[in-house]
């Protein structure tokens, strides 16, 4: 044998050295101008920009093509996409601002808006509008506010609005021998519902997910009953007896095995084209009100006959359940092609052509007349149409807009379904997670 | 999240057979062609790993949220650990896969190894086979496949199901969520086995036929002179074990979709480190945490070396 002490010794701390330095060099100091004056987006369309988007195969695909349009259309300009699930991109996205290499476009929707905004690494689009890089003649003006910051400027511009939406899997809600909830139902009705279709489901599926964790429905509900989400300094608005009444009704649904377990939803996949809901297992669930079409899509991938539908949120005494949720594309300010991701923001929102091949895939078209021609479109799908049709009746009901607060994603999303996995597995009482949830996102809520 | 142990340079002392003048010269220009040699490493050291090294023992001591400047607030990262929940409820995951993991990895590689030290047919066949997990067990991919192994509808399941025991989700239950990553660390057990391989591999055959002789079994030869002269080896093991298990991330991170659930069973240390730095801006408090793991595996590796003396035989001696 000839292992020697020291030999060994070198072997260890020179492999423990890679080991610690494994995750690699990060953290490079950042800082960094941002550049001062305003940017008005006009100059040479031309050189490469990077794209970034959330979202599954289906808009990938559809993202992609309407970023070959944009370069067959501008010549001498080249545009690589990026995208992620949704968590993974935001992940991703503050990793990239951090290291000042944000792409030039990326999606962003009011949710995570103000972590960027408040930290001034975004372009106001404001001054473009005024140069004309950027239109804004189609859209209605309310739904352009929606991007706009805490300080009033035009951050990003909505090219879509979204909708939470509860889907329907309409095969099995027959099987269950109930009736689908008529337009304007309760919170109560909805439970009345659930409970109903759980004792005439077949094995092997359930009413609903376990949603007590989601904020979707918890956003919905507070809607619904008059309770203010976040107040105006950017802090939690509704009080701990609102949040354990709200709790206390799913842990009744979820004890009553009227939703799927705590176990299986905990393992659940992310993306509304991977969960239980498009798998066939759930008679429903909330889901986007765009996400119909690729659900539709993978049940009938599986052949077994389901199909879905897509209804308004549960209303309450304070009217309409349901919030818009727009997306648009930002220019960060690290951006060093301004002309040219404007060109591409602009394009994006109002070419017909690319609106119609991206077909209102992350909620309905913002621009007007891009959304009266995919109305018009023959061959507009059924489950399309639905989506659309949803939206302007939702929309029709004045839907509010809500302004998230710094921190609303990384805190109050986390920590919402950290504290009610405590409850569903037995750890923590109803009371204790709510006044749990309530200390921590408050700390970490409001930047 | 970058640290290093000072890396050892081990070097003969000089002896001084020769006269010192042309000792020296020789040895000056022979050193300066080592620094030559040696400066693109160096250059990678200084830029790459202390460099930022530095910065984030700067950074633990203050309040950065990676967008914007730090500010400094002396130890107040550190205080925060002490009741933070989250932060505790990561450490007690990481000690007890430490303690668990490192243990059984160093036993199924053992054993595996003495397996494939014996004479059979087809031997380097199944020393590749074994050894195949290891090369793919930190990837993505297999962490993702095991979520399809030990989820409710996994093959885990199936196979019960099969033997008519009705069990619920593996990975979506926070009682067993641990021990899904656990196996998944065992399973790439390779690059252990091939260490003990080695090691088997040069103990003396004269010293199992004297004790052959002297009528000692196969347990006894085992525990007599197999472990023994092991001991080396499994030092190294243990400890490059210890250090790996320590940093554990991967399995964790993709095995419960980023989030350490259900109910913090999966949470640890490296995985809220990230998502403190990450996904909530906290660099400053990310970065004490780095630092703490620093001096809690030097501590470790200095604990081990020291106890070293004690139990590990080396042929030199």
């Amino acid at each position: 044998m000839t292992w020697t002490r020291s030999a060994l010794g070198v072997l260890a701390l020179g492999t423990s050295a890679l080991l610690l330095t494994g995750c690699g060099a990060s953290g490079d100091g950042g800082g960094g101008g941002n550049g001062g004056g305003a940017n008005d987006g006009t100059g040479e369309i031309t050189g490469s920009i990077e794209i970034a988007w959330w979202g599954g195969d289906a808009r990938n695909e559809k993202t992609n093509a309407v970023i070959d349009m944009f370069v067959e259309a501008n010549e001498g300009v080249e545009a690589n996409g990026q995208s992620a699930d949704f968590q993974a991109y935001f992940d991703r996205l503050n990793v990239q601002a951090a290291s000042q290499s944000l792409p030039c476009a990326v999606q962003l929707q009011g949710r995570q808006l103000n972590d960027y905004t408040s930290r001034d690494l975004l372009l106001p689009l404001d001054p473009m509008i005024e140069s004309g890089a950027i239109d804004v003649s189609d859209i209605p003006e309310a739904v352009v506010d929606a991007g706009r910051g805490e300080d009033g400027n035009l951050y990003f511009l909505p090219y879509g609005a979204a909708y939470d939406a509860v889907g329907i899997n309409t095969t099995l809600a027959e099987q269950a021998g109930v009736e689908l909830p008529e337009e304007g139902y309760t919170w109560d009705d909805f439970v009345t519902f659930l409970e109903d279709a759980a004792a005439g489901l077949p094995e092997g599926t359930r009413a609903i997910d376990s949603n007590g964790g989601r904020p979707n429905f918890f956003i919905g509900w507070t809607q619904a009953n008059g309770k203010t989400l976040f107040s105006e300094d950017g802090k939690l608005g509704f009080s701990q007896d609102d949040l354990v009444e709200y709790w206390t009704m799913w842990e009744d649904l979820r004890e009553a095995g009227v939703t799927e377990t705590a176990e299986r939803t905990a393992e659940e996949p992310s993306g509304p084209d991977q969960g239980y809901f498009a798998n066939g297992q759930l008679m429903s669930d909330t889901i986007p009100g765009n996400a119909l079409t690729p659900v539709t899509a993978v049940l009938e991938g599986k052949g077994e006959g389901h199909e879905v539908t897509t209804i308004a949120y549960p209303s309450g005494p304070e009217g309409s359940g349901n919030a818009l949720y727009p997306s648009g594309f930002a220019i960060p300010a690290s951006c060093d092609n301004v002309p040219t991701a404007a060109a591409f923001v602009d394009f994006f929102t109002n070419d017909m052509e690319a609106g119609l091949v991206f077909a209102s895939d992350n909620g309905a078209a913002t621009n007007t007349a891009v959304l009266e021609a995919q109305l018009a479109d023959p061959e507009l799908s059924e489950t399309k149409k639905h989506e659309l049709e949803l939206f302007q009746e939702i929309v029709a009901n004045d839907p509010p807009t809500i302004v998230f607060p710094p921190g609303y994603q990384a805190t109050f999303e986390a920590a919402f379904r950290q504290a009610y996995e405590q409850i569903a597995f037995g750890n923590q009482s109803v009371e204790e997670a709510a006044a749990a949830f309530i200390e921590q996102a408050n700390a970490g809520l409001g930047g | 999240m970058t640290q290093q142990l000072a890396p050892g340079i081990i070097a003969d002392a000089p002896g001084s057979q020769w006269s010192k003048g042309t000792r020296s010269r020789s040895k000056r220009r022979e050193a300066l062609v080592a620094l030559l040699f040696l400066t693109p490493w160096l250059i990678g050291l200084v830029l790459l790993t202390l460099g930022p090294m530095l910065y984030s023992l700067y950074l633990s001591f203050t309040d950065y949220d990676l967008l914007s400047a730090p500010t400094w607030v002396g130890l107040d990262n550190f205080v925060e650990m002490t009741t933070d929940p989250r932060f505790l409820a990561s450490v007690g995951v990481t000690l007890i896969y430490v303690a668990v993991s490192v243990p059984l990895l160093l036993v199924v590689s053992m054993l595996v190894a003495l397996l494939l030290n014996s004479k059979m047919k087809f031997l380097t066949g199944y020393r590749a086979l074994f050894y195949l997990p290891s090369l793919i067990g930190a990837s993505v991919a297999i962490a993702a496949l095991w979520r399809q192994v030990f989820g409710d509808e996994g093959l885990l399941n199936a196979f019960l199901a099969f033997l008519g025991i009705e069990h619920g989700s593996w990975v979506g239950n926070p009682d067993t969520a641990l021990g899904t990553i656990v196996v998944l660390t065992v399973w790439a057990f390779g690059s252990t086995m091939i260490i003990f391989l080695a090691g088997l591999r040069q103990v003396p055959g004269e010293l199992y036929e004297a004790a052959s002789v002297d009528g000692a079994g196969p347990l006894r030869r085992f525990f007599s002179i197999t472990v023994p002269m092991l001991t080396p080896l499994i030092f190294f093991n243990a400890l490059m074990g210890t250090i790996n298990a320590f940093q554990a991330f991967t399995g964790a991170y993709v095995i419960s979709g980023g989030t350490g659930g259900p109910v913090n069973s999966t949470l640890f240390y490296t995985l809220y480190l990230y998502q403190r730095g990450f996904a909530q801006l906290d660099m400053g408090y990310a970065s004490a945490m780095a630092w703490l793991l620093v001096l809690v595996l030097a501590a470790f590796t200095a604990l081990f070396f020291w106890s070293s003396r004690y139990w590990v035989f080396y042929g030199d001696k």
